[in-house]
């Protein structure tokens, strides 16, 4: 609740004081800030009648000066031409301006000499500079997500971009929470410890008057990680509705795209699955598919009863309540659709691309089995010709991920075989995988077999069987999280940035994945959670990804490092 | 010098022309003055007066609506009198209410279709805003007939109830008196009746009132909930709309564009240009033949 709570506070706050008619102006980013917590009808209530991009408003001469301008904009220097040139020759009657994150002083600067005709009424700085697609999860909509693979030398303006704006939006997450948080960074990861470093710069030292909160007793942690120290879950196909949503159709600030899908009537062909909107998927987004086919079955039945008995009016009292009931009635009925079309076309796709067979394999690879029954089964399935590329290519990175040490022969003729078959393989793909994630570069115990603890583990999960044979996967952020919350997390895994330390256990901890992350594991931060354990989790990334996003972003960065001279 | 254009109000009929008030706004800014006053002469466009019609009616339904419970209320209770004066309140009230929503809801629905792009955005914002909230009303005061009517029923059964009990009672004894005596209603019995026979007639008709003025809202809750959005589906949301502005006005522009071009090499112009041409000179010639022969 925490995150959406706090940038609808904001939002209201801007809209709150002023009166009138009002235009509420918005970037590129902000658009999604605000779709995802904001719905359309509340904005109609609070009096903005129109909704418009800083991009677009010079491009009409016409002038409204009857209406208000709020504008949320972020603070980068196109935004601030944008409204350099509107207020040289505005349209509206007043403009008030917020901006998502700190503004330079230059910036303000720039503002003021260009409102000739004092027009701006006020100039605010609300902190919500971050996509709070769930409650306890944010993200960035990074589009040049691919550059934290590179080495800094190869981009480095790329690079530093990045870096700045993860910490743009960390700083305003915290500003958001108004908590100044102890740091730590996974120490394998270069970009991890920058983004680390260069946000305690800025808590500590350039902006430490903006940050300086009431101190509580514990401070919060903020822990800086790096994809690619669990780069399993994003190649793992997912069975819980709000992943495997995201997995095969694609889900982006919440809403979901079925355009490319097929033929659909006009009201399902985009879908919203917000779980602050919809009760129904909020208490089913976490579930398995096989439940989530009975509880909407469950629905249907219900909403079919409904619906027979508005069928039978007889007296004027039924068409009464009728009549009283009909909103809902329709919305219950949108409702239904949106959920059974989302369930047939996973079912389709499933069914397409044989994900039962390819799934199981995937499970076994990324959680237990031999490699033998490992290799054998990976090799079937390649010979298998229903399968599409993508899952080949899934099947054999998990597999070069977990045995890349013990049988190079057998990786080397997979990756022979992937070549052979599909013309769109990209060579060497999974050598750049491995050189990116293998072995050497994670810091944890992904696959759970390299001290004698986590075998035995493992082996009395193999004894004991699993219940679901499709769910076995724990993404490695839990245990990480149970470590955090057992005090245990290792200094020279997880290190401290500068001279931070911290005594006992945090309360609040933000878990920030450069790189992106996924809905698997934000499902296990919300069920971690829902478990009162006493330290409240959020998590966030740079995207969110599925399997097709982290490798598009790994072909562009390999695309990349081809063709730059400067790497070794 | 100081040029001082004051807040000028806006009468519906009359039309000031908008280059007039940009040439205004020029003029303001030439004196180099920034003085607040000075910048608020673009007026509103003609619809908004319609808005705030609407709006004002609006706000006089909930004050009559909040009349009108408290008249439902002291109609309930049980009085001496006939209580024909408060039946007539809640008559005239709730008949004004329906009429005003009526009223807005006719307003609402011819409200103008032309004007600019982003102009008539927020003029189907504003529609939906006021839709939302006259729905909102109609489904109160329907809320609170239904249980107007409810109340009332109750009452009328026990009212009848009581009144035919009393007359069994009534008609027994009268046999255990009289023995020989007449079978038939007496006086007294026969004016009970009379008296609950009027009262139930009084009750049929107010209950009919009510039932109309229930069909009333029905319908207009129908027509307005087309222009209402649903909640939590893909057109409530800020992205979705955006994008679907930026659309629809580029497909206009390039549909825009299209028919400038073809009616530009429109070969029919031509072709009609060279007839009438053609038409004129055989005239001429006809003339100047018969005035040659």
């Amino acid at each position: 609740m925490v995150l959406v709570s706090a940038a609808r506070d904001y939002i209201n706050r801007m809209l709150q004081d002023i009166s009138g008619m009002k235009v509420l102006i918005l970037d590129s980013y902000t658009i999604s800030i605000v779709s995802v917590v904001y719905s359309q009808s509340e904005l109609l209530q609070k009096e903005v009648f129109l909704v418009e991009l800083v991009e677009s408003i010079s491009m009409s001469r016409e002038s409204m000066s009857h209406l208000k301008a709020v504008c949320f904009l972020r603070p980068i220097s196109e935004n601030i031409q944008h409204l350099r040139r509107q207020l040289a020759s505005p349209r509206f009657g007043e403009y008030h301006l917020f901006f998502s994150n700190i503004l330079k002083d230059t910036q303000i600067h720039i503002l003021a000499d260009s409102d000739e005709q004092e027009i701006v009424q006020q100039l605010q700085e609300f902190y919500a500079d971050f996509v709070a697609v769930d409650p306890y999860h944010f993200t960035l909509n990074i589009q040049s997500n691919h550059t934290y693979m590179l080495p800094a030398v190869v981009d480095p303006s790329n690079w530093q971009h990045l870096c700045d704006r993860v910490v743009d939006g960390i700083a305003a997450v915290f500003l958001a929470l108004k908590r100044r948080p102890i740091i730590r960074y996974q120490s394998k990861s270069d970009i991890a410890k920058r983004v680390a470093h260069e946000t305690a710069k800025l808590m500590y030292q350039q902006e430490s008057g903006l940050f300086d909160f009431r101190r509580t007793e514990v401070s919060p942690l903020l822990l800086v990680i790096d994809r690619r120290d669990d780069p399993v879950t994003p190649l793992l196909n997912q069975w819980t509705y709000q992943a495997m949503v995201h997995e095969l159709i694609g889900i982006q600030d919440n809403k979901v795209d079925l355009r490319n899908m097929g033929k659909f009537s006009k009201d399902q062909q985009e879908v919203v699955l917000s779980s602050e909107q919809d009760s129904f998927f909020k208490s089913n987004m976490y579930e398995n598919f096989g439940d989530i086919g009975m509880n909407i079955k469950h629905l249907v039945d219900e909403f079919q009863q409904i619906s027979k008995s508005n069928q039978n009016i007889q007296t004027i009292e039924d068409m009464a309540k009728f009549v009283d009931n009909y909103p809902e009635y329709r919305q219950m009925h949108g409702n239904v659709s949106k959920h059974v079309t989302l369930v047939t076309e996973m079912s389709k796709i499933v069914e397409e691309r044989k994900l039962m067979l390819v799934s199981q394999t995937e499970q076994e690879l990324a959680c237990n089995g031999g490699e033998v029954t490992a290799f054998e089964a990976v090799k079937n399935l390649l010979d298998n010709e229903n399968l599409s590329e993508i899952d080949r290519l899934r099947l054999v990175m998990l597999y070069a991920l977990r045995y890349e040490k013990e049988k190079p022969v057998n990786l080397m003729n997979l990756c022979n075989k992937l070549a052979s078959q599909s013309a769109k393989y990209k060579p060497g793909l999974v050598q750049f995988l491995l050189k990116q994630a293998g072995v050497d570069k994670r810091s944890g115990d992904l696959f759970g077999n390299r001290d004698l603890l986590n075998i035995a583990r493992n082996m009395a999960r193999g004894l004991k069987g699993v219940e679901n044979v499709y769910t076995q996967h724990q993404p490695f952020l839990f245990q990480t999280m149970e470590n955090i919350v057992k005090g245990r997390l290792k200094d020279t895994e997880y290190p401290y940035v500068g001279n931070h330390f911290q005594q006992g256990r945090p309360q609040d901890v933000v878990i920030f994945i450069v790189g992106g992350t996924t809905y698997e594991e934000s499902r296990s931060v919300a069920l971690q959670n829902a478990s009162n354990s006493g330290t409240r989790f959020i998590l966030g990334g740079s995207v969110v990804l599925n399997s097709k996003r982290f490798l598009k972003d790994l072909e562009e960065a390999q695309r990349i490092t081809r063709s730059s001279p400067s790497v070794i | 010098m100081l040029l001082l254009a004051p807040k000028i109000q806006v009468l519906p009929d009359i039309e000031f022309p908008k280059f007039l008030a940009i040439n205004l706004c020029h003029a303001c800014r030439q004196t180099n003055v920034g003085n607040e006053d000075a910048f608020t002469v673009g007026l509103p466009p003609a619809w908004v007066d319609y808005s705030d019609e609407i709006a004002a009616n609006i706000q006089q339904a909930r004050i009559k609506m909040s009349e009108l419970v408290k008249a439902h209320a002291r109609s309930l209770m049980p009085s001496f009198g006939d209580g024909n004066e408060e039946q007539h309140t809640i008559e005239a009230l709730t008949r004004e209410i329906t009429e005003l929503l009526r009223r807005s809801e006719k307003r609402l629905q011819k409200f103008p279709a032309n004007g600019s792009s982003e102009d008539s955005n927020v003029r189907k914002n504003v529609q939906r805003s006021l839709a939302t909230d006259l729905q909102n009303l109609s489904m109160d005061l329907r809320r609170k007939q239904s249980t107007y009517l409810k109340s009332l029923r109750q009452q009328n059964e026990g009212n009848d109830g009581a009144d035919l009990e009393m007359n069994l009672n009534g008609s027994r004894s009268q046999l255990e008196d009289d023995e020989f005596g007449d079978l038939g209603f007496n006086e007294q019995q026969l004016s009970r009746l009379r008296n609950s026979e009027q009262f139930t007639v009084e009750r049929e008709r107010e209950i009919k009132q009510v039932v109309q003025s229930f069909n009333e809202l029905a319908q207009i809750m129908k027509d307005l909930s087309v222009l209402v959005i649903d909640q939590g589906t893909i057109v409530d949301r800020i992205d979705y709309n955006i994008q679907n502005v930026a659309t629809a006005v580029e497909e206009g522009f390039k549909q825009l564009q299209k028919a400038e071009k073809t009616q530009k090499e429109g070969g029919m112009v031509r072709c009609a240009t060279i007839l009438v041409i053609m038409c004129f000179v055989m005239l001429v010639l006809l003339v100047l033949k018969e005035i040659l022969l």
